[in-house]
């Protein structure tokens, strides 16, 4: 897929693109489309993208298996992690991935001590024991995976309105977990 | 003119807008980031100028650190050790199992620098690191350990120099924490055996809701139910963790009380296999299939899965999903093999009829019990 790792390829999609419609514009001042191009919006725009950053977020595949990833570029900002966790609780673009997180799940904060992330949910996330046994696997996996893609996180330590606790319904999360390779699949 | 001007504001869009992307790029794809991450925090950045430095001269190893870890799926536990080196090396590791268990690593290209030493750890993966020096461009790791490990329980592997990171030359040896040789007797056959078997959810707690309002703890009583009978017919002593609509620690205890009320019952009643019956659930209701779970803290944890979910999918013919190795509390905490088996999906409408049918419920049953009975016979026979 397209959003996939390719952030080079998207940058010569969004070119072409760009000069398909000054090219337009400059052959053709008629056409509706381009006379709202305007090169020093174009240019504004520019100046946007490099103001962006990539994030990679890993969702449950639709099967209830694997993670896969998806990067999204977002707005540059100085909290990064908390970007991607957010981006974990809304739906993915792809129809092939689900949002495992329950409804109502927010996220408190996160804090990073000794590349340890301490990531803080509100209490809807430990409420899904109807969830079943992949959607508790799943759910850690992916803040873990998600997490771990920053380079200075190398564990991640789940917490529940500031506290530390036992488990997720059944997955055992009393512990700074490191980052699981084998539950994600590449490519669908 | 008009043209030559849009095609230089194109060129300018270009290299910006390249920029731009390769800049931020670092760090977060999933092509270079498992390549850079590495155990431990400390980050030495100065390494990289004394790097250019000793380019010319013989490689050394600068810097050692190890930091255990968790896999945040199967809950594995394993050591990781770094050792940071001032040039690119070559290395390959051998495990030995006499006189003691260790893995021998040599390292070709780099001396040992002030590294040459011995420190010991506290044995629960590994129980002494020793750097000896065996010549100015060779040296020999040596990772002691209290129990045996094979060949596929460790690697040893370098990553290059990373100046986007400032990281140097590294080697890395990760060791998987060996499990215990098992203290279990296994004999063939189910008479004598005493099975506990625990049906998810209950009382407060109902567990997974289908479309058409099944409960999962419903479900996981009523086939729970028909395994004791026929275990009991075969001979076995079944504990059971409940046997009617109820909480094992109490109403709306918390997850912990609760599972650890149900570990209790196998633990204490000396049970040789504890089995935990659950039904599905998914957001995306096509999902759909029988899985069994565990966690390999003994010898024989994955054999059990393995003999249950064969024989439960043979009598159940739904899709397979296989054996998952997961960090459960119930798998974890108690002391016998254990697993967790997940028959059906309650949020795929079709699974929640079968669920409900209770020739189906029967078929399940007996797919557990037949597991069971081939647990036994292939752990006599000395599989793992």
């Amino acid at each position: 897929m397209l959003k996939q790792n390719k952030p080079l390829f998207a940058a010569m999609i969004i070119a072409v693109f760009m000069l398909a419609i000054i090219i337009t514009g400059c052959d053709a001042p008629a056409s509706p489309s381009a006379t709202t191009v305007d090169p020093q919006q174009t240019t504004a725009s520019a100046v946007a993208a490099a103001g962006t950053m990539h994030v990679t977020v890993y969702y449950a595949t639709a099967d209830a298996m694997n993670l896969s990833p998806e990067v999204h570029v977002v707005p540059k900002t100085t909290h990064p992690a908390e970007d991607a966790v957010a981006l974990l609780l809304q739906d993915p673009q792809s129809h092939d991935l689900v949002r495992v997180f329950p409804e109502g799940t927010k996220l408190r904060g996160i804090s990073i001590k000794d590349n340890i992330a301490y990531v803080d949910f509100n209490d809807k996330f430990a409420k899904n024991s109807g969830e079943g046994s992949n959607t508790e696997m799943l759910i850690v996996a992916s803040v873990v995976d998600t997490l771990t893609e920053f380079a200075d996180i190398q564990k991640v330590q789940i917490l529940v309105e500031g506290k530390n606790v036992e488990t997720l319904s059944h997955m055992d999360i009393s512990e700074p977990l490191s980052r699981s390779e084998k539950i994600i699949k590449k490519h669908l | 003119m008009r043209r030559t001007v849009c095609l230089l504001l194109f060129v300018l869009l270009l290299l910006t807008t390249s920029v731009g992307m390769a800049g931020t790029g670092t760090g977060s794809s999933p092509a270079t980031a498992p390549v850079i991450r590495i155990a431990d925090a400390s980050t030495d950045t100065s390494d990289s100028d004394n790097d250019s430095v000793s380019d010319s001269a013989v490689p050394q190893l600068t810097q050692v650190r190890w930091a255990p870890h968790i896999d945040a799926v199967t809950g594995a536990s394993s050591l990781r050790i770094v050792f940071d080196v001032s040039g690119p090396v070559a290395v390959d590791g051998n495990e030995l199992y006499s006189p003691t268990p260790r893995i021998v690593v040599n390292v070709r290209g780099a001396g040992a620098g002030k590294l040459d030493k011995s420190t010991k750890f506290d044995g629960a993966i590994v129980d002494r690191l020793a750097i000896n020096a065996v010549n100015d461009n060779k040296c020999q790791i040596v990772v002691e350990m209290p129990l045996m490990v094979d060949d596929s329980d460790y690697k040893v592997f370098t990553l290059k120099r990373d100046k986007s990171t400032g990281k140097p030359y590294r080697i890395v040896v990760d060791i998987n924490r060996p499990i215990p040789p098992a203290n279990f007797n296994f004999t063939p056959g189910l008479r004598g055996k005493v099975i506990a078997i625990d049906p998810g959810h209950g009382g407060t707690d109902p567990g997974a809701i289908g479309l058409a309002r099944t409960q999962e703890k419903t479900v996981t009583l009523a086939i729970s139910l028909k395994v004791k009978d026929l275990l009991e017919r075969a001979g076995a002593t079944v504990l059971m963790t409940r046997e009617t609509d109820r909480d094992v620690f109490g109403p709306s205890a918390s997850d912990v009380d609760e599972l650890k009320a149900r570990t209790t019952v196998a633990n204490l009643g000396k049970a040789d296999l504890f089995l935990c019956i659950h039904a599905n659930s998914f957001v995306n209701r096509t999902a759909g299939g029988t899985e069994t779970f565990y966690y390999q803290k003994t010898t024989y944890d994955r054999l059990l899965a393995r003999c249950i979910q064969d024989n439960v999918i043979a009598n159940d013919g739904l899709q397979n999903r296989g054996i998952t190795a997961t960090n459960f509390y119930v798998n974890k905490h108690t002391v016998m093999p254990a697993s967790l088996l997940e028959v059906a999906y309650l949020s795929n409408p079709d699974e929640e009829n079968l669920l409900n049918d209770s020739m189906f419920e029967q078929k399940v049953a007996a797919g557990v019990v037949q597991g069971l009975d081939q647990f036994f016979t292939r752990a006599a026979g000395g599989d793992r």
